[in-house]
C-alpha cells in the first residue's frame, strides 16, 4: 500500500506516524514544499528572538518511522488515475491519499503589502527572513493582534525594536478574549512597551528607498523599517480546486475525515468540518486540532474507521508578557440564552459561559490551574448536572466528578 | 509493571503524598530544607476532597496522554519506562499540557515559566508519594492483581457474601 500525504506539519507527521504503527510495509511519502521538514510550527517566532532557539523534533521521528520525505510541490491531483502531479509535471501514484497542506496567511488588499520588508509569520522560512532583515531596524508594525501577531510583537520588541500592533478590531485577540481579558494582556503588553492601536486599520504600506511606513485608514502615518502580516489564515486549497475534491471553507470531509473520492483524506487546517458547539461548518487553524485530526486520518486510511466528533475553532492556550492563557469555546456568545460568570481577583481573571448545564466557554487569565478540567468538559460535552454550582465557582477539580460522573472516574 | 493505583476509601487527606513529592522534587531532598527552599518547592499531585470522598489526584501517564499529543515544542516525552516526562530545557511555558489534562495534574511554575508534572519518581523503586502515605492509599500493583481482587471482592458482594 502506498500513502502519499501532502503537508509536512502536525497533521501530515501525526498521520504517518499513526499508519507507521498500524501497516509495517507500507511505502510512505509525505510531499512538502517546505525546506525543513518538520518543526514545531507554533514555536517559530522564537526564531526571531532567540538565537539558539531550535524548533526541530527532537530525535529524527521521519527515520524512526521509515517516512520518506519529498521536498516537493504537488501541483494538481489526478483523482482517477490516482496520482499527484508534481512540479514539472513528474507524477507519483498513490493507494491512499492525505491532503494535509495546512493554512496559508491571509493577505488583506492593502496598497504597497507586496513589497520588501513585509513578511508573514507561517514558517521557519519567513521567521528567518524576518530575523535576516532587522539589521538597522529601529520600528515595525504589526497588522493583526491575535496570537501571531502577538508573538511576533514580542519577538521584534525582545530584540530592541520598537512595535506597533495595528488591529482592525475593537480589542486584541477577538473571540480569544473578553474586553476585560484583553485590557489585562493589553496593558501587560504595553509596559513591554508595545503600542497597540485597535480599530484601526491600515489603508497602506509606502516605500520610499528602504524605509517603509505604514498609513492607517485615519491618516496618521507610522514609520517602520519592517512590517508583519498576521491577519489570519486560510486553508490552502487552491491545489485542489479543479482536482474533483469538494471545498468550502476549506476541505470537506465525512466523519472518518474522508473527502467525496474515496481513498482521499484530509486533516488538519484544510479541512471544513463543524464546530463541536454551534454545529456550523468551520475550520479550525490549531495544532492541536491537527494533531487529533492526523491520528485519526492516519488511522482510517490504514483500515480503521474512527470517527472525528469536531473541533473547537477557539482553544489556546499561551503565555503572554508573563501572563498564562486558557481560552476555550464561546467566550462572547453572539445570541441569547447563555449565562455568564465572571471572576476577578489579584492577578486572576476568570470567565465561565454555561447553557442549561453545558458549559459553553472557558477563559483563564492569570491562574491557569486546572483549566483543562473545564476545557475537557466543554470538548467533551459533558453535561454538569450536580456540578454546575461548583463548576459556576470556577473550582472545579477531577475529584468532583469521582462519585458524580462515575466513567471519568473508572481509573481509580 | 507495577502501576500506582489510589484507594479513596482509605485516604485521609493527610496530605502526606503532596509533602513528599514537594520534598522529593526539592533541592536537597530533605523536609528541613525543603520548607526554606524559595521558592518553595513544587508538587506534583493533589490532595482534594468532595461529597463522600477524598484522595489524592495524580499523574496517570496516560496511554494516550492528550498533554504528550499536544505539547507543541518536543518537550514532553514517553520515557522507556512509559512515563510521560519533561525534556525541561525545551519546554517554552505555552501551557497547552495544561490546558488538555482532564486531571489538572500539570501545573505552571511562576519563576521558571515551565509545566510542572509528575515524572513517576523514576530515579526511585518506589515514588515517594506512595512511600509517604501512612494509610496505604497509594499502593503500587501490578494491575492484574488489582482487578482480580475487584473482581472477587464485585463477586463476593453479589452473592452476598463478605
Amino acid at each position: 500500500m502506498d500513502y502519499i500525504i501532502i503537508g509536512g506539519g502536525i497533521a501530515g507527521i501525526t498521520a504517518a506516524k499513526t499508519i507507521r504503527r498500524r501497516d509495517r510495509h507500507a511505502g510512505i511519502t509525505i510531499i512538502s514544499g517546505e525546506k525543513v521538514c518538520p518543526y514545531y510550527r507554533p514555536m517559530i517566532p522564537l526564531l526571531i528572538e532567540d538565537d539558539d532557539a531550535d524548533v526541530t523534533y527532537a530525535g529524527d521521528p521521519l527515520g524512526k518511522y521509515e517516512i520518506a520525505l519529498l521536498h516537493d510541490r504537488v501541483e494538481h491531483v489526478a483523482a482517477e488515475e490516482r496520482e499527484v502531479v508534481l512540479a514539472g509535471g513528474r507524477r507519483r501514484g498513490f493507494d491512499r491519499l492525505l491532503i494535509a497542506t495546512g493554512s496559508r496567511p491571509v493577505i488583506p488588499r492593502i496598497e504597497g503589502i507586496s513589497g520588501p520588508g513585509v513578511f508573514t509569520l507561517r514558517t521557519v522560512d519567513d521567521a528567518l527572513g524576518i530575523k535576516a532583515a532587522l539589521h538597522g531596524v529601529k520600528k515595525a508594525a504589526v497588522i493583526g493582534g491575535g496570537f501571531v501577531g502577538i508573538k511576533a510583537a514580542l519577538a521584534l520588541c525582545r530584540r530592541g525594536i520598537e512595535v506597533t500592533i495595528v488591529e482592525q478590531l475593537g480589542q486584541i485577540l477577538p473571540r480569544r478574549l473578553d474586553a476585560r481579558a484583553a485590557e489585562i494582556v493589553s496593558e501587560a503588553l504595553a509596559r513591554r512597551g508595545i503600542r497597540i492601536l485597535t480599530g484601526s486599520a491600515v489603508s497602506g504600506i509606502m516605500h520610499d528607498g528602504g524605509r517603509i511606513a505604514v498609513r492607517l485608514e485615519s491618516g496618521s502615518i507610522t514609520e517602520a523599517g519592517l512590517v508583519v502580516v498576521a491577519a489570519g489564515v486560510r486553508p490552502d486549497i487552491e491545489t485542489f480546486r479543479d482536482s474533483g475534491i469538494k471545498t468550502g471553507l476549506g476541505i470537506r470531509v465525512g466523519g472518518m475525515l474522508e473527502t467525496n473520492i474515496p481513498g482521499i483524506y484530509a486533516a488538519g487546517d484544510v479541512v471544513e468540518f463543524r464546530d463541536l458547539l454551534t454545529g456550523r461548518p468551520s475550520v479550525s487553524g490549531l495544532w492541536s486540532n491537527a494533531e487529533e485530526m492526523g491520528r485519526i486520518a492516519g488511522a482510517n486510511m490504514a483500515g480503521d474507521r474512527i470517527k472525528f466528533g469536531g473541533f473547537l475553532p477557539v482553544m489556546n492556550a499561551a503565555e503572554i508578557a508573563d501572563i498564562p492563557i486558557v481560552s476555550a469555546g464561546i467566550i462572547e456568545p453572539l445570541e441569547e440564552g447563555y449565562e455568564t460568570v465572571i471572576d476577578e481577583g489579584p492577578g486572576r481573571y476568570r470567565r465561565l459561559v454555561f447553557r442549561g448545564d453545558m458549559l459553553y466557554g472557558v477563559l483563564f487569565i492569570g491562574d491557569v490551574r486546572n483549566a483543562g478540567i473545564y476545557v475537557n468538559l466543554l470538548k467533551n460535552r459533558i453535561p454538569l448536572g450536580a456540578l454546575m454550582e461548583k463548576a459556576a465557582s470556577g473550582d472545579l477539580r477531577y475529584v468532583h466528578f469521582v462519585k458524580t460522573h462515575p466513567p471519568a472516574g473508572l481509573a481509580l | 509493571m507495577k502501576q500506582i493505583f489510589v484507594r479513596p476509601d482509605r485516604c485521609m487527606a493527610c496530605r502526606s503524598c503532596e509533602t513528599a513529592c514537594a520534598v522529593q522534587h526539592s533541592a536537597d531532598k530533605t523536609l528541613f530544607s525543603a520548607v526554606l527552599q524559595e521558592p518553595p518547592p513544587m508538587k506534583r499531585l493533589f490532595v482534594g476532597a468532595a461529597e463522600g470522598i477524598r484522595m489524592p489526584v495524580i499523574c496517570r501517564h496516560c496511554e494516550d496522554a492528550p498533554c504528550l499529543r499536544a505539547c507543541i515544542s518536543g518537550c514532553l516525552y514517553r520515557d522507556d519506562h512509559g512515563f510521560v516526562r519533561r525534556r525541561k530545557e525545551r519546554c517554552i511555558g505555552c501551557w497547552t499540557c495544561i490546558m488538555l489534562c482532564p486531571f489538572g495534574v500539570i501545573t505552571r511554575d511562576s519563576e521558571k515559566h515551565i509545566a510542572v508534572k509528575c515524572d513517576r519518581c523514576h530515579k526511585l523503586d518506589i515514588p515517594a508519594c506512595v512511600n509517604a502515605c501512612p494509610t496505604r492509599a497509594l499502593v503500587m500493583a501490578e494491575p492484574e492483581e488489582v482487578a482480580a481482587d475487584r473482581r472477587q471482592k464485585a463477586l463476593l458482594a453479589a452473592s452476598g457474601g463478605d
